[in-house]
C-alpha cells in the first residue's frame, strides 16, 4: 500500500483499494459467468435435463428387472451387469447429455470473450493473465461440480417412488451410490476444465465446441468402430477423456477396466495437460 | 508518463511498429495522429500488455503494465469501444471490471452518471449505439480514476455534445497533472484538444513537439491576395519562384511568402492590391504535409536510378 501512496500525486481518489487479488478476480468472473442470461438458462435446463433422465433411467430399470425376472430358471442370459449396479447408476443417467451442455458451455465462456472482444477488458484488468483464466476456470469448475452432483441427487430422489414400483430400493448407503452421485459432479468440473482449456487455445466457439465434443463423444465411437484394426486402439480408448469419465461414475468395474479412481487420473490428466497448456499459450500470445 | 523506448512490433512478416521512442508527459493532453495501419492502435496495444513487443519496452508511471499491482489504477483504457460482452449490461460490466480491484460499486455509479449512461446502464449492451458504447469504454477507463488515459479514437461517433464532453474532461484530466494521451482521425478536434503531438507513420514517429510549433512550422504561410491585375502578379511572383493559384477572376492564393513580400513585388509592378489576407495554417495542413514528406522523400528515393537509367541509355 504504502508503494500506491508513494507515487501518488494529490488528486488521487481515495478509492485506491490495493489492487488485483485472486479473491477479487474470482468475484469478477463470478459476475461474469451470472450476468449473461443465456447461461444461467443453459444451466437450469442443464438440471432439468439430468434429472428427466434418472427419471427414464430409473424407469428403464424397472422394465428391465420386470423382463428378468419374468426369464425362467437356467436360461443363459450372457454377462449382463448386476441389476443393483444398474439401480446404482441410475442418479447419473443424464451423465452423457450433461457433459455435453456442460462442455459446450465452458467453450462459449471463453470463446465468446475473444468474440464480443470482452477479453481485452478482462486482460487489461487483469494483466498477468493467468489468475483471470484460472479464476474462470475455478469458478465454472465449482458451478459444473454442483450441477452435477446436484442433479445426480435430485435424480435419485426422482427415481425412489418409480424404482419402488418394482421393488428395487437405492440406498445412499448402498455400495457406490454416493461415490456415484458426487463423481457425476466430479466428471462434470474436470470436463468444463477439459473444454474450457480448449475454448481458451481454438479462442472460437465453434471450434472450441466441435472440438471438445469430437474429443469426448465422437474419438470414442471411432476407435471402438475401428478397434479390429489394432490391438492398441482397443487399449487406448481406456486413456480417453470420455472413457475416464465412464469409469468415474461406474457402479460396477468389469474385468480389464479402471476404477474409479484411475478414470478419474485419467480424465484429470487430459484436463490438467490441456489446462496448463491454454495457460502458457495466452500468457506468451497477444491478445 | 508513458516511455516507449526502441519500441516495435512485427506481425509475421510485416512491420507495423519499427523501432519507437517516445516520451508521453504528464499535465498535458498528447495526441496521437496517423494515417490508418500506421502503428497507433498497435502502440497503445503494447502500452497496456495486449501486445508483446517483438523489440524495446514501453513502461507506464515508471514500469511495465502488467507489473502494476492496481492497474486500472495506473492507466485507463478506451482501445476498442466493443470490448464488451454484448450480452452482458453496461452496469454488469462495468461491476465485474471493478470487482477485480476491489473498486465498490458506488464508483460504478459514479462513472455511469458521470458518462451519461444512467439511462441505459441496466441494458444489454449489444443493442448500444456506436456512442453509447464509445461512453461505456471512457466509464470503464475511468473506473479507476487512473493516472493516465490512453484513449484510442474517443470521439468516433460521438454526437457534438459529447465530443465536446470528451474535449472538455481530456483537458480537465491533463490540468490535474494526469497524463492523457488520445488519438483521433478528426484534426480539428485534435487541434483543439491536443497541446503535445506524436504523428506516426508507416510505423515511425514522423513529429513530436507541441501542437503550435507543428502548425506554425510545418504548415506553409498562404495568402489570399485580390487585385485586378493578376496575370501580372502570378507573372512577377513566379519569376520570384512562388508559386500562386487563381481562384477567382481577382482572387489568388499565394503559399510560401509572407504578406509583405507579395506587396513589395505587387509595388515594384505596379500592381493594384485591395486585399491581402493572411490565412491560419490549420493542423490539418501540417499533417497533410508531414505525412506528403514521408511520400515525396520514398519517390526522391527513386528518382536517382531513375536518371541513372536514362544517363546510361543516353551513352
Amino acid at each position: 500500500m504504502s508503494s500506491a501512496t508513494i507515487n501518488t500525486p494529490t488528486h488521487r481518489s481515495t478509492n485506491n483499494s490495493g489492487g488485483v487479488n485472486f479473491m477479487r478476480v474470482l468475484k469478477s468472473e463470478w459476475i461474469k459467468i451470472t450476468t449473461v442470461p443465456s447461461t444461467v438458462i443453459l444451466l437450469a435446463i442443464t438440471v432439468l435435463v439430468m434429472v428427466g433422465l434418472a427419471a427414464l433411467g430409473a424407469w428403464s430399470v424397472t422394465m428391465f428387472a420386470d423382463m428378468t425376472s419374468s426369464v425362467p430358471e437356467g436360461v443363459d442370459m450372457g454377462e449382463v451387469p448386476e441389476i443393483s449396479a444398474m439401480v446404482a447408476s441410475v442418479p447419473g443417467s443424464g451423465l452423457i447429455f450433461g457433459q455435453l451442455l456442460i462442455a459446450s458451455l465452458a467453450v462459449v465462456l471463453i470463446a465468446s470473450e475473444w468474440g464480443t472482444g470482452m477479453i481485452r477488458s478482462t486482460m487489461v484488468a487483469v494483466p498477468g493473465r493467468i489468475p483471470a483464466l484460472l479464476a474462470k476456470q475455478l469458478v465454472f469448475a465449482v458451478i459444473a461440480f454442483l450441477v452435477g452432483a446436484g442433479s445426480a441427487f435430485l435424480g435419485y430422489l426422482v427415481a425412489q417412488p418409480i424404482l419402488a414400483t418394482a421393488d428395487l430400493t437405492l440406498s445412499l448407503t448402498d455400495d457406490g451410490v454416493l461415490l456415484h452421485i458426487i463423481n457425476t459432479g466430479s466428471v462434470l468440473a474436470l470436463v468444463a476444465v477439459l473444454a474450457m482449456s480448449i475454448g481458451t487455445l481454438i479462442r472460437n466457439t465453434a471450434g472450441g465446441v466441435v472440438t471438445s465434443i469430437g474429443l469426448l463423444m465422437v474419438l470414442p465411437i471411432l476407435l471402438q468402430l475401428f478397434s479390429n484394426i489394432a490391438e492398441w486402439l482397443q487399449d487406448a480408448y481406456r486413456f480417453l477423456p470420455g472413457s475416464g469419465g465412464e469409469q468415474m461414475v461406474a457402479t460396477q468395474i468389469m474385468d480389464g477396466d479402471f476404477n474409479q479412481w484411475q478414470g478419474a487420473l485419467v480424465l484429470g490428466a487430459w484436463a490438467l495437460v490441456l489446462l496448463v497448456a491454454s495457460l502458457i499459450v495466452t500468457k506468451n500470445r497477444d491478445v | 508518463m508513458i516511455e516507449a523506448r526502441g519500441l516495435g512490433k512485427n506481425y509475421g512478416a510485416k512491420t507495423a511498429v519499427s523501432n519507437v521512442s517516445f516520451t508521453v508527459q504528464p499535465g498535458k493532453v498528447t495526441g496521437f495522429l496517423g494515417p490508418n495501419g500506421a502503428g497507433k492502435s498497435t502502440t497503445m496495444r503494447m502500452i497496456v500488455g495486449l501486445d508483446r513487443p517483438t523489440h524495446g519496452e514501453v513502461v507506464v508511471n515508471g514500469k511495465p503494465y502488467s507489473q502494476h499491482r492496481a492497474p486500472l489504477h495506473e492507466v485507463g483504457a478506451l482501445l476498442d469501444a466493443k470490448a464488451v460482452h454484448t450480452k452482458r449490461s453496461a452496469y454488469n460490466h462495468l461491476r465485474a471490471m471493478a470487482a477485480t480491484h476491489g473498486i465498490p460499486n458506488s464508483r460504478v455509479k459514479e462513472v455511469i452518471d458521470m458518462t451519461g449512461l444512467g439511462a441505459v446502464a441496466k441494458k444489454r449492451v449489444g443493442g448500444f449505439s456506436l456512442g453509447m458504447g464509445q461512453r461505456l469504454g471512457i466509464a470503464a477507463a475511468m473506473l479507476g480514476d487512473p493516472q493516465t488515459l490512453i484513449l484510442d479514437e474517443p470521439v468516433n461517433g460521438l454526437d457534438p455534445e459529447g465530443v465536446l464532453w470528451v474535449r472538455h474532461l481530456a483537458k480537465g484530466l491533463a490540468a490535474e497533472g494526469r497524463t492523457v494521451f488520445l488519438s483521433s482521425h478528426l484534426m480539428s478536434e485534435m487541434a483543439l484538444t491536443a497541446d503535445h503531438l506524436i504523428v506516426i507513420g508507416k510505423g515511425q514517429i514522423i513529429a513530436d513537439a507541441p501542437i503550435k510549433e507543428i502548425i506554425d512550422g510545418r504548415g506553409q504561410i498562404r495568402t489570399r491576395v485580390r487585385t485586378d491585375q493578376p496575370q501580372v502578379l502570378i507573372g512577377a511572383l513566379a519569376n520570384d519562384g512562388v508559386s500562386s493559384q487563381q481562384l477567382e477572376p481577382e482572387l489568388l492564393e499565394v503559399t510560401g511568402v509572407e504578406p509583405r513580400q507579395i506587396a513589395y513585388t505587387a509595388l515594384q509592378n505596379n500592381v493594384l492590391v485591395y486585399e491581402l489576407t493572411p490565412l491560419q495554417a490549420s493542423l490539418e495542413d501540417a499533417y497533410m504535409q508531414l505525412t506528403q514528406g514521408a511520400v515525396e522523400y520514398q519517390s526522391q528515393d527513386l528518382e536517382p536510378e531513375h536518371s541513372g537509367a536514362t544517363a546510361g541509355e543516353g551513352k
